[in-house]
């Protein structure tokens, strides 16, 4: 509960800067003490989508070419100067290593010269850490479920502060990718998720029978299974029916998705006898995602959609919670690709 | 007038800095990374400058001119240094200027001391990695000349071994060669002629101190404005051009 009582302090940390580029955001935020969000920003790249996928290297040449604006704007809409930060909060990782080092190379910077203290953020982290932002926070303990194009993730959360105890994970894909990849071979264009969502509200979701997984073990999660299964759907179909079913064959595909999610989250709710959910991710925006998770009859957070997908409102709101490092302890601080590292288990 | 140098395209992290005296100074910290191991740009970096002023005993807000290496060399090197760069001269409204990082290796071998009478031009070459290199040519009366390099000879581009021979074979003049380039393409070059330093001479190190010297008189400007030169298009964009052919 120390980490509680930091984070409703208002001292000694008023002014957040958070700092995220760990895919194909640009992001930066400015978040008070208390958890106001003053400026959310959020620049994405939209670039990718002509590859069929995030490219990591030109991903990091637009990171930089955008994040000195990104910066500027966050300031500008908090009507704030950089001489009245008082932390600098940053995604260390897990994330694409080049796009990483561009945000923690400007932050690291930007504090240093102020000689401010910095607070690297776990992504993962910074996801949860968004459902304690003002003006509704959501207090732990909470299971959370974090969702997206890059993580599927099942965690216990006791308190505001940075390790969580993970339950279960993706073990192939992400769900976020199995949206987009679904998309893609539905003919959606890329990246398909929400084109995928709107095809889907036209069809019915119990036409075809899409595997969700649910022999794999514990509270993991797998998603590879549901692509191919869905590829041999269209192989199967003649080319008319496939154009004739494309609304139920989407709708059966997201119904799967979406009850491979919500299967593992009821376990989970009753192996730990929980009764508070906080949903985040991009995937947490998904309409049928919200209205089927409603019915599990506890209490449910899941965030603007803003907050859901990447943001760097949510690295300041989690950096409220850990102690930062004082200047010069983090010149050296580098990034992670993978998150083993902080996501201890307890 | 006090300058800050930065480079990060090279294996190596090289930071330096120049001040106007009495008497002027010229300080210096660099890492270089053991054979095989990764470069360390992203945890040097910062910590290095830190050092420099700490031995300079000033702050930031005592910097005048920041000097950066925009490349050619490794991609994350270069966007760690120009990341790096911008945010100081943003956060303290520190003029920033951009520097080449062939220019200023092609500096080592004309400064006092360095000039070889009987060379005429000096080939500044970078490792590229995949079998290519990373090259620009000047005359060598004209390298020093602050800010103004003159026309290259031979312009910054990457070149297969093949076509840096026929371009260096191309200039008909006495020439040398400089960089970790040019120990990687040593075969190649001498066969043209050219002269190439042994292994161990520090002519073949990119270091700051040479982006100080030549950001000496320049003005530098908004941080945004700096971007590396990468001089080539990421492997994606090659194999969609490719595809859609
Ligand atoms: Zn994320």
């Amino acid at each position: 509960m120390a980490h509680r009582a930091r984070g409703l302090d208002p001292e000694p940390f008023r002014v957040i800067l958070g700092i995220e580029t760990s895919c194909d955001d640009t992001c930066a935020a400015i978040v008070t003490a208390g958890g106001e969000v003053r400026a959310n920003v959020i620049s994405s790249q939209g670039v990718h989508d002509r590859y069929g996928g995030v490219v990591p290297e030109i991903a990091s040449r637009h990171h930089l070419e955008l994040i000195g604006a990104v910066i500027d704007d966050a300031f500008a809409r908090a009507e704030i100067t950089p001489e009245e930060l008082d932390l600098v909060a940053v995604t260390q990782g897990p994330g694409l290593v080049g796009a990483l080092l561009v945000g923690v190379a400007t932050a690291k910077a930007l504090a240093a010269a102020y000689e401010l203290p910095l607070a690297p953020v776990d992504h993962l982290h910074g996801h949860v850490a968004a459902t304690f932002l003002a003006p509704d926070p959501f207090e732990p303990p909470f299971l959370a479920l974090i969702a997206s194009g890059g993580h599927t993730l099942l965690a216990y959360v006791r308190d505001e502060g940075p390790a969580f105890e993970v339950l279960g994970q993706t073990l192939d894909d992400a769900a976020g990718e199995a949206f987009d990849k679904g998309a893609r071979l539905l003919g959606l264009g890329y990246p398909g998720g929400a084109a995928l969502e709107r095809l889907a509200r036209e069809g019915h979701p119990d036409t075809f029978s899409f595997p969700t997984a649910s022999r794999v073990q514990g509270l993991d999660f797998s998603f590879a299974g549901l692509k191919t299964a869905l590829l041999y759907r269209l192989r199967e179909l003649s080319e008319q029916e496939v154009e004739r079913q494309r609304a139920d064959l989407a709708a059966s595909y997201q119904r799967a998705i979406v009850e491979a999610l919500f299967g593992k989250v009821r376990r989970a709710l009753s192996e730990t006898g929980l009764d508070r959910l906080a949903l985040g991710g991009g995937v947490a925006a998904n309409g049928a995602l919200r209205e089927r998770f409603q019915e599990l009859g506890v209490e449910l957070a899941v965030p603007a959609r803003e907050l859901c997908t990447d943001n760097a409102a949510m690295i300041a709101s989690a950096a409220r919670f850990r102690d930062p490092l004082p200047y010069p302890d983090y010149l050296e601080l580098d990034v992670y690709a993978t998150g083993e590292r902080t996501l201890a288990a307890r | 007038m006090r300058i800050l140098g930065l480079d990060t395209a090279t294996r190596a992290t090289s930071v330096a800095m120049i001040e106007d005296g009495p008497p002027p100074r010229e300080l210096e910290a660099r890492d270089d990374p053991p054979p095989g191991a990764r470069p360390r740009h992203a945890m040097r970096l910062l910590a290095l400058a830190a050092e420099v002023l700490d031995e300079a005993a000033v702050g930031w807000p005592e910097v005048d001119l920041i000097a950066v290496g925009v490349g050619p060399g490794t991609f994350t090197g270069l966007r760690i240094g120009v990341a790096t760069a911008r945010a100081l001269a943003r956060a303290r409204g520190i003029p920033l200027t951009g520097v080449s990082t062939l220019h200023s290796l092609a500096l080592n071998a004309s400064r006092d001391g360095q000039r070889r009478d009987d060379v005429e031009v000096i080939i500044a070459v970078l490792d590229a990695r995949r079998g290519e290199a990373f090259a620009a040519a000047w005359r060598q009366d004209e390298i020093a000349r602050t800010g103004s390099p003159g026309t290259p000879l031979m312009a910054p581009a990457v070149y297969t071994p093949r076509a840096l021979a026929a371009r260096v074979g191309g200039l008909h003049a006495a020439s040398m060669a400089i960089g970790d380039g040019a120990l990687a393409f040593r075969e190649v070059l001498e066969r043209q002629g050219t002269f190439i330093p042994e292994d161990h001479s520090e002519l073949h190190r990119v270091t700051a101190i040479n982006h100080c010297r030549l950001a000496r008189g320049l003005r530098g400007g908004a941080p945004d404005e700096v971007l590396p030169v990468y001089l080539r298009v990421p492997d994606a964009e090659i194999s969609r051009r490719a595809a859609a052919q």
